[in-house]
């Protein structure tokens, strides 16, 4: 997966079917055994179609003394049949299982090498665990469309034919009736309900704002002696949502009965060539072997309406998966082919940035200087533009004009990877995962020894609290490390950065939601343990504990220099 | 644990009860549509008979009887329009369900107040009262109605069989009854399996989820391509352990299938061999027309009856959803009315002096008491200024004086009368608070302003704007007061925000003020102009105001010092 087709700034708005037709490409790898379960599925639907025929014919047969279907015949066919169903079931499901893996690992893949570095600086959280459900609903695209539609592809010429060997006329009739239940029907409910699907998704994500409000705003509530209010809003949101989806399970039941209806005017022919009306005359036995196949022929059609149905939500969660996954950063990457320097020294000039073009500038004509070793701190109020420095700084955002240089070179012609080795990053939006403690250091140092582990955290002053844990290193953090307080969840972190043998520190507001001795401590430790390395200490002011070499002050897009 | 799995069994229970009841239209049109069915197999079979038989009793073109084939139509509108009500029923039935459980979980959620928030995630809280609940669809549309339905329609179907070919009866009654004993096995099966999976199931899945989110941290640390290896790993493993469980699983359906697939073949062959046999007797007998139509009446009922045996299998994943939305719904407090305690009383509104006497409160017994006989008085119109570092006591006073909590012993008195005497909307009416962050709600500026007293007239509304100078940034906003602020609206700074704050307590007006660290995530700039409008505000107020800052000298007033939920030190007449 190279992105060199999505070299232009702007992504051209994809349709669903585009996003679709993409995901399937993904799934290339995944072609052979998804389309061996797809065969499966189509010879184990064969077999049901000839077991039904076989039954009847067995029996009509018998009328006229001949046994046309042997018992050891109807005997095979039913064990193939049961045999084959389950067999192709879990093949199918053991291919859609790889695919979705390939899946999973392609989108985090590209998210890692397009917009994820930004996603550090900006709120993205709720829009990322939305992309995670949307790829857990592609699970259905496979076994819920396009087997079913594939089986239908099949049925249909199979049942022409066999009708078509008796008369053409029945077998022409009771095609169409085939193609409006398996796919007319499909496509109609499915392109009518995409507006309403639409409309859920808004009411949805309106329910979701109006509820996170109401916990969110609990003491606000009770203060203010909201409750009763604040439920009728939410109930109202919640009764749009409702209403809508009535609306749609109504609009599913129509689209199901007439697919039912469809089939049932199919054996309504049959059942006429049988008595010999409409001069459709057909032999009575052909007519029974017909007539059980035309029933398990429809009935195999009926999956295909909930696809329908399905269809539109399928195809937007393929649109949002693939607009992020492919979505490029925000400016256009220059060919970056050397590595980080040794010197660390860094310097901007005359820099001008911003987050978009129709945002107003971060940076006018920035310029800073950081010798190598240095300790600096940036200061400003919130807002004014100190997260887009670390990010400016790692590569996660490149500016409009001016130069940032790292040991004399131009970041923009280093690596990514090799810049973001020589710099660690903590700042609040630094993750603790859901992991065990050691596997969190790790990710600074995946060499580190164990000594090492419990030097970083002796340094970022949480040795003590880990060695109290039961599990000690091997403890499990909890979503978002809420297993710790706090302050010991930031000190983790620390070490974990401080593990990294990065020569730069960019520490970006690294004591927000910490109290005031907890912060001092913080800081007092910072002092101690980055010797040697150059820290750029982000905030928005100082507690005076901090021992520094140099103070800029932003504000109004440039720096100044302040009193050491 | 089995406490626990006790009240998860006896949750789906209740929910199963109610759930029946709304369920029994759905119930009542799956019945009649199987009936319906039976009728069209008999109309069907009785063409074919007659064409068959026909087609013995001398090769003469057999009569047109049309009477089937007609009522077979009807039949058929019929039944499509009962299943469209049955569908739209069923629908019908999640959505009511799902009505009702939510209101339950939101009351429940307004019950339990802040005090909720410090056990369980709002995100999480969130996630029950939306995502949960609207997983429930299926429990209540589908596997409900179809937990009648396994049992009673195929009992339908079984009658008029019995009546026409007992034997056939008979062959369907024990291939059906032995799909029972095949999912209980294969049920049973899938269910060690999936409970000797699940936990690392879940883990597997959380990782994904939490990889994703802290994608950021990853591609910055240099490590995305071993974190996509790693993904990619885990997602293998993920889908060999599915895989366990679903070879277990899918037995079960395969043994409705087999079920279906030997009763077909064994009425076909005893069903043939009869006919073979009265065939022997010569031309058509009546008798033989009989077994013929009555034959083929079996074979095509056959899926009818086993039709409603798939769906419990298809709808027995809906249960489970069930089952995590109880664990979820049931950890959440009951609610309750609030109680109105006995005679329950109002306090005079105008000046108000506030008091805490030797209150102690605990949250956690194993951290030790947050509050150790805590007493202070402030006197009405006066300022309190509680000062100690985070974790000392502040906050949970802070909480004691908005009532969400009560003290373990001790009384929190307003002139004098004990907090929990006093009228919940009447003691609401007395305060406004200010914390360290304002929840800003979706909707306009006005909207969140005009929160604090909906009723508020326009000018009221202007002075308050004023008063807690909103008006100075209104000008930078794009649509001034009807800016749509708060989650997918315009951002607001800090600052702003807690402007907005002040300007609702302006507009409430009420006697006592709180203030819990409201200047904590504020550079010193904007703490100064901050607090020289909560001093505006403070005015002929009872103020009570914890905070760390240095700027806390703009107030002057008493100030208690709290350190591990002591008082250590006191200034002014505190």
């Amino acid at each position: 997966m190279k992105t060199s087709d999505q070299t232009d700034g702007s992504t051209p708005a994809l349709t669903d079917r585009q996003a679709i037709l993409r995901i399937l490409r993904l799934w290339h790898r995944q072609a052979p055994r998804l389309i061996i379960g797809a065969m499966l599925a189509l010879i184990a639907l064969c077999l049901g179609l000839v077991l039904m025929q076989a039954s009847g014919l067995r029996l009509a047969s018998s009328v006229l003394g001949e046994v046309v279907i042997t018992t050891a015949l109807l005997r095979w066919i039913g064990g193939g049949r049961v045999i084959l169903r389950y067999a192709e079931r879990l093949f199918a499901h053991d291919a859609m299982f790889r695919a979705l893996a390939d899946l999973r690992v392609w989108f985090f893949h590209s998210l890692a090498q397009g917009a994820a570095a930004g996603l550090g600086f900006r709120r993205a959280g709720d829009m990322l665990s939305r992309l995670v459900s949307d790829i857990g609903t592609l699970d259905g695209l496979y076994l819920r469309i396009l087997v079913p539609f594939a089986c239908a592809c099949l049925t249909l010429p199979i049942l022409v034919i066999q009708l078509g060997r008796q008369s053409v006329v029945l077998g022409v009739l009771v095609g169409v009736l085939f193609a409006c239940s398996a796919f007319l029907v499909p496509y109609l409910i499915a392109k009518s309900g995409r507006a309403e699907g639409e409309r859920l998704g808004k009411n949805l994500a309106a329910l979701r704002i109006g509820v996170l409000d109401l916990v969110g705003g609990l003491r606000e509530i009770r203060a203010f002696g909201a409750e009763g209010r604040i439920l009728s809003h939410v109930q109202a949101d919640d009764a749009a949502l409702l209403a809508g989806q009535m609306r749609l399970a109504r609009r599913a039941a129509y689209a199901n009965a007439s697919a039912f209806l469809c089939g049932q005017a199919a054996i309504f022919l049959v059942l006429l060539a049988a008595a010999g009306a409409l001069s459709l005359h057909i032999s009575a036995l052909a007519a029974v072997g017909i007539l059980f196949l035309t029933v398990a022929a429809f009935e195999s059609a009926g999956a295909l309406t909930r696809a329908g149905l399905q269809a539109g939500v399928m195809g937007a969660a393929a649109r949002r998966v693939v607009e992020v996954a492919v979505s490029t950063p925000n400016a256009t990457q220059i060919a970056a082919q050397t590595d980080a320097p040794e010197d660390t020294h860094i310097h901007l000039e005359g820099v001008k940035f911003r987050w978009a073009p129709d945002r107003p500038l971060v940076f006018d004509g920035l310029t800073l200087d950081i010798p190598a070793g240095a300790r600096v701190a940036i200061l400003g109020p919130s807002g004014v533009g100190k997260s887009s420095l670390a990010a400016l700084l790692l590569k996660a955002a490149v500016p409009e004009a001016g130069s940032i240089t790292l040991g004399g070179e131009e970041i923009s012609h280093i690596k990514a990877d090799s810049l973001r080795r020589r710099m660690a990053w903590l700042s609040q939006a630094t993750h603790l995962f859901d992991d065990s403690i050691r596997a969190n250091l790790l990710l600074g140092r995946p060499d580190a020894t164990e000594d090492d582990l419990w030097k970083a955290l002796e340094d970022a002053a949480v040795a003590d609290v880990v060695k109290t844990l039961p599990d000690g290193l091997d403890t499990w953090l909890g979503e978002g490390g809420i297993k710790l307080s706090g302050g010991q969840g930031r000190r983790i972190a620390l070490a974990r950065t401080l593990l990294t043998q990065a020569p730069i520190l960019i520490l970006d507001e690294p004591a927000t939601g910490l109290d005031a001795q907890t912060e001092q401590d913080f800081l007092r430790t910072l002092n101690t343990v980055t010797e040697g390395r150059t820290v750029i200490l982000i905030a928005h002011r100082l507690t005076g504990v901090e021992t520094l070499d140099r103070i800029w002050r932003l504000s109004g897009g440039v720096a100044t220099a302040a009193a050491a | 644990m089995s406490g626990d799995k006790a009240a998860i069994r006896g949750w789906t229970r209740t929910q199963s009860r109610l759930g029946r009841q709304a369920a029994r239209p759905v119930v009542v049109f799956g019945l009649l549509s199987s009936l319906l069915g039976v009728g069209q197999a008999w109309c069907v079979a009785t063409v074919l008979g007659h064409a068959l038989v026909g087609l013995v009793s001398g090769g003469g073109a057999p009569t047109l009887v049309l009477w089937p084939i007609l009522a077979f139509a009807g039949l058929a509108l019929l039944r499509a329009l009962i299943m469209a009500l049955s569908d739209t029923a069923a629908a019908k039935a999640g959505i009511d369900a799902r009505r009702r459980l939510r209101g339950e979980v939101l009351a429940s959620i307004l019950t339990g107040g802040p005090a909720l928030l410090r056990k369980t995630h709002s995100g999480e809280l969130a996630t029950i009262a939306v995502d949960r609940v609207e997983a429930l669809d299926g429990f209540f549309g589908r596997w409900v109605p179809a937990s009648v339905l396994w049992i009673a329609a195929p009992l339908l179907i079984l009658l008029p069989v019995g009546f026409i070919q007992p034997r056939a009866a008979l062959v369907l009654g024990l291939c059906g009854a032995s799909v029972p004993f095949g999912q209980a096995l294969f049920g049973i099966g899938a269910a060690v399996a999936s409970r000797k999976q699940f936990l690392a199931m879940t883990r597997l899945q959380a990782r994904f989820l939490d990889r994703v989110k802290g994608i950021a941290t990853i591609v910055l640390a240099g490590r995305a391509d071993d974190e996509t290896e790693r993904l990619g790993q885990a997602a293998e493993e993920l889908r060999l352990r599915t895989m366990k469980i679903l070879r277990v699983a899918f037995l079960s359906s395969a043994s409705i299938d087999c079920a279906m697939v030997i009763a077909l073949v064994l009425v076909a062959i005893m069903d043939g061999k009869q006919a073979m046999a009265l065939l022997s007797g010569g031309t058509a007998s009546p008798a033989l027309a009989y077994t013929l139509t009555s034959g083929l009446f079996v074979l095509l009922v056959i899926p009818e009856f086993f039709a409603p045996l798939r769906g419990l299998a298809l709808a027995y994943q809906d249960r489970a959803h069930a089952q995590g939305a109880a664990t979820a719904i049931l950890d959440l407090p009951e609610a309750l009315p609030r109680p109105s305690p006995d005679g329950a009383r109002t306090v005079n509104a105008s000046g108000v002096m506030v008091s805490l006497e030797d209150v102690c409160f605990t949250w956690d017994p194993a951290r030790g008491p947050a509050l150790d006989h805590v007493s202070f008085t402030v006197p009405a119109g006066e300022t309190l200024i509680l000062a100690g570092p985070s974790g000392s006591g502040k906050s949970t006073i802070m909480e004691l004086l908005l009532g969400f909590i009560q003290p373990d012993s001790g009384s929190v008195r307003f002139n004098g009368a004990p907090l929990d005497s006093i009228v919940p909307d009447s003691l609401s009416r007395m305060i406004s608070w200010i914390g360290q962050k304002p929840v800003l709600f979706a909707g306009t500026l006005k909207d969140n302003i005009l929160f604090a007293r909906p009723d508020a007239d326009e000018a009221d509304l202007m002075a308050a704007v004023k008063a807690a100078a909103v008006d100075q940034f209104l000008p930078s906003l794009p649509d001034g007061l009807e800016t749509r602020i708060g989650e997918g609206g315009f951002g607001l700074s800090g600052g702003q925000a807690q402007r907005i704050a002040i300007a609702r307590a302006y507009l409430k007006n009420a006697p006592i003020l709180l203030l819990d660290e409201p200047t904590a995530h504020l550079d010193p700039a904007t703490e100064k102009s901050v607090f020289e409008s909560l001093q505006r505000l403070a005015l002929r107020r009872t103020v009570v105001l914890a905070t760390h800052s240095a700027a806390v000298h703009m107030f002057n007033g008493r100030r208690v010092d709290l350190q591990m939920g002591r008082v250590v030190a006191r200034q002014g007449a505190a």
